[in-house]
């Protein structure tokens, strides 16, 4: 068993690059989607929460093997485990992050808005100096627990054949007669990842102040 | 005496409600003009017209000779020539005060940081609150946040300012300091439309009173002389209840 651990511990690599690829996209597209949101235009909006209720609604797995062997036979590309991987998880994490950055981003007084308008800031000048800096302090706590999930869901890539973390400790598993610890030590690994994301999280958390009295302030005006 | 402001027949409706019904009004440079009525009548929405936080629906505003609806471009150029003092202050949060201040300036105004920063320096002290400069929001009284809510409005070298009941949320201990400070603000001579429940403010500090009430301007004049004793019915009555 032993001999295996440079392998998991790579593989564990493998997890976290593939989660923090898709989190990041899922976040970009998410802020993207919440943006399009703000926008008072009603067709627009029904089509960021259709896109929304979809994914929201689907299982990964579906997605996952849509984006595996749907858009190869679709667009005619040829479309690696890793990218369906990534293209999945993202499109998965886009739906939730465009929630959690709307609820953010309403969590802003109406105050402020006014503030910054009869003080003559533009639309974006407003958006980047004003709201989303005491909107990502709503934001980054949920964030934390998204990639947490898309962490634990990178699993599923392991049935499309990519070899990540999963994949690996069911390997291991194989070739050291099917015991019952090399699933015991893939469930540490995974425990030990996630518990390592919440303590940065709740890190990054204190250094933006939140829970500071401040917080209260800014929701009410 | 040049004329700052000029609202022609403005009429602002809600969906069918008609909230302001013809509203005329010119007012020069270095007036302090003080606006009073009942509550619901209209005061606080025209201000916010004046600055296009309102759209109208008929009438015509023009700041400094140029008209202020429809067209974003001069309602921008308008706002930036218009200080706003809001009732809850609305100081950004995520701000210190000196970062408050400095913040439209630097970014709408595009000016250099150095420059501004001496500029909010001396506001603080003009202000009274040197010492706070620092602090955030949360951690100042209300009397506290609304003074550097005038510093803010100040920075931005504003030819009008707008007060919307600036001490109607405050604790009555810290009324006095922030209307010291417009009392200041009076005497150095800048425009100022004030809309208060402060009649005594009104009659020391403002060199016109316009009484408002279900939608339309009832009676202007001079302060004093509206206090001591207004020509309408209604003036009379709602300057008498409130001034006790
Ligand atoms: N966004 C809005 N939508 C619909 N009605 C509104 C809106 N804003 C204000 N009103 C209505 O317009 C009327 C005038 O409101 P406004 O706040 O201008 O009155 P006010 O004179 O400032 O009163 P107060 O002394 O209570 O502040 C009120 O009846 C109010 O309900
Ligand atoms: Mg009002």
């Amino acid at each position: 068993m032993m001999q295996y651990w440079p392998l998991m511990l790579k593989s564990a690599g493998t997890t976290l690059w593939l989660s923090w690829l898709a989190m990041l996209l899922g976040a970009l597209g998410g802020t993207a989607l919440a943006l399009l949101r703000q926008i008072r235009f009603a067709p627009l909006r029904w089509v960021v929460i259709g896109y929304m209720e979809f994914f929201r609604s689907i299982p990964i797995l579906i997605v996952l093997f849509f984006a595996f062997y749907g858009v190869p036979l679709l667009l005619e590309v040829d479309i690696s485990p890793f990218v369906a991987a990534t293209l999945a998880l993202a499109l998965h994490a886009s739906a939730t992050m465009s929630e959690v950055v709307s609820a953010g981003i309403a969590s802003v007084g109406r105050g402020q808005w006014e503030a910054a308008a009869a003080a003559g800031f533009s639309w974006p000048q407003t958006m980047r100096h004003i709201i989303a800096p005491q909107a990502l302090r709503v934001i980054l706590p949920p964030s934390v627990g998204v990639f947490i999930t898309t962490l634990k869901e990178s699993s599923l890539a392991s049935i499309i054949g990519y070899i990540e973390l999963t994949r690996t400790g069911l390997l291991v598993r194989d070739s050291t007669g099917g015991g019952f610890l090399p699933l015991l030590a893939l469930g540490a690994v995974y425990f030990v990842i996630n518990y390592a994301i919440s303590q940065v999280g709740a890190a990054l958390e204190r250094r933006l102040h939140i829970g500071r009295r401040s917080d209260l302030v800014g929701a009410m005006a | 005496m040049t004329e700052i402001l000029a609202l022609d027949g403005l009429v602002k409706r809600f969906g069918s409600r008609t909230i302001l019904d013809g509203i005329s009004l010119n007012v020069s440079a270095g007036e302090i003009v003080c606006f009073v009525g009942p509550s619901g009548t209209g005061k606080s929405t025209l201000l916010r017209c004046i600055n296009g936080l309102e759209d109208i629906q008929g009438g015509r505003i023009s700041f400094e000779g140029q008209a202020v609806q429809g067209n974003p471009s001069a309602i921008r150029a308008v706002r930036k020539r218009v200080g706003m003092i809001f009732q809850h202050f609305n100081l950004y949060p995520h701000l210190t005060a000196l970062q408050n201040v400095m913040l439209a300036p630097v970014v709408v105004h595009k000016e250099a940081k150095a420059e501004v920063e001496a500029r909010a320096r001396a506001l603080f002290d003009k202000v009274r609150l040197a010492h706070r400069i620092n602090a955030y929001p949360a951690e100042m009284s209300g009397g506290e946040q609304q003074r550097v809510a005038i510093a803010r409005a100040l920075c931005t070298n504003p030819h009008l300012l707008m007060f919307d009941e600036p001490t109607s949320a405050l604790d009555p201990e810290t009324v006095g300091d922030v209307l010291t400070v417009m009392r200041d603000l009076a005497l150095e001579g800048r425009t100022m439309l004030v809309v208060t429940h402060e009649i005594r403010f009104a009659a020391d500090v403002g060199t016109r009173m316009v009484f408002m009430d279900q939608c339309r301007i009832v009676e202007q004049g001079d302060p004093r002389a509206m206090v001591a004793g207004a020509q309408t019915e209604r003036a009379r009555k709602f300057l008498g209840t409130i001034h006790g």
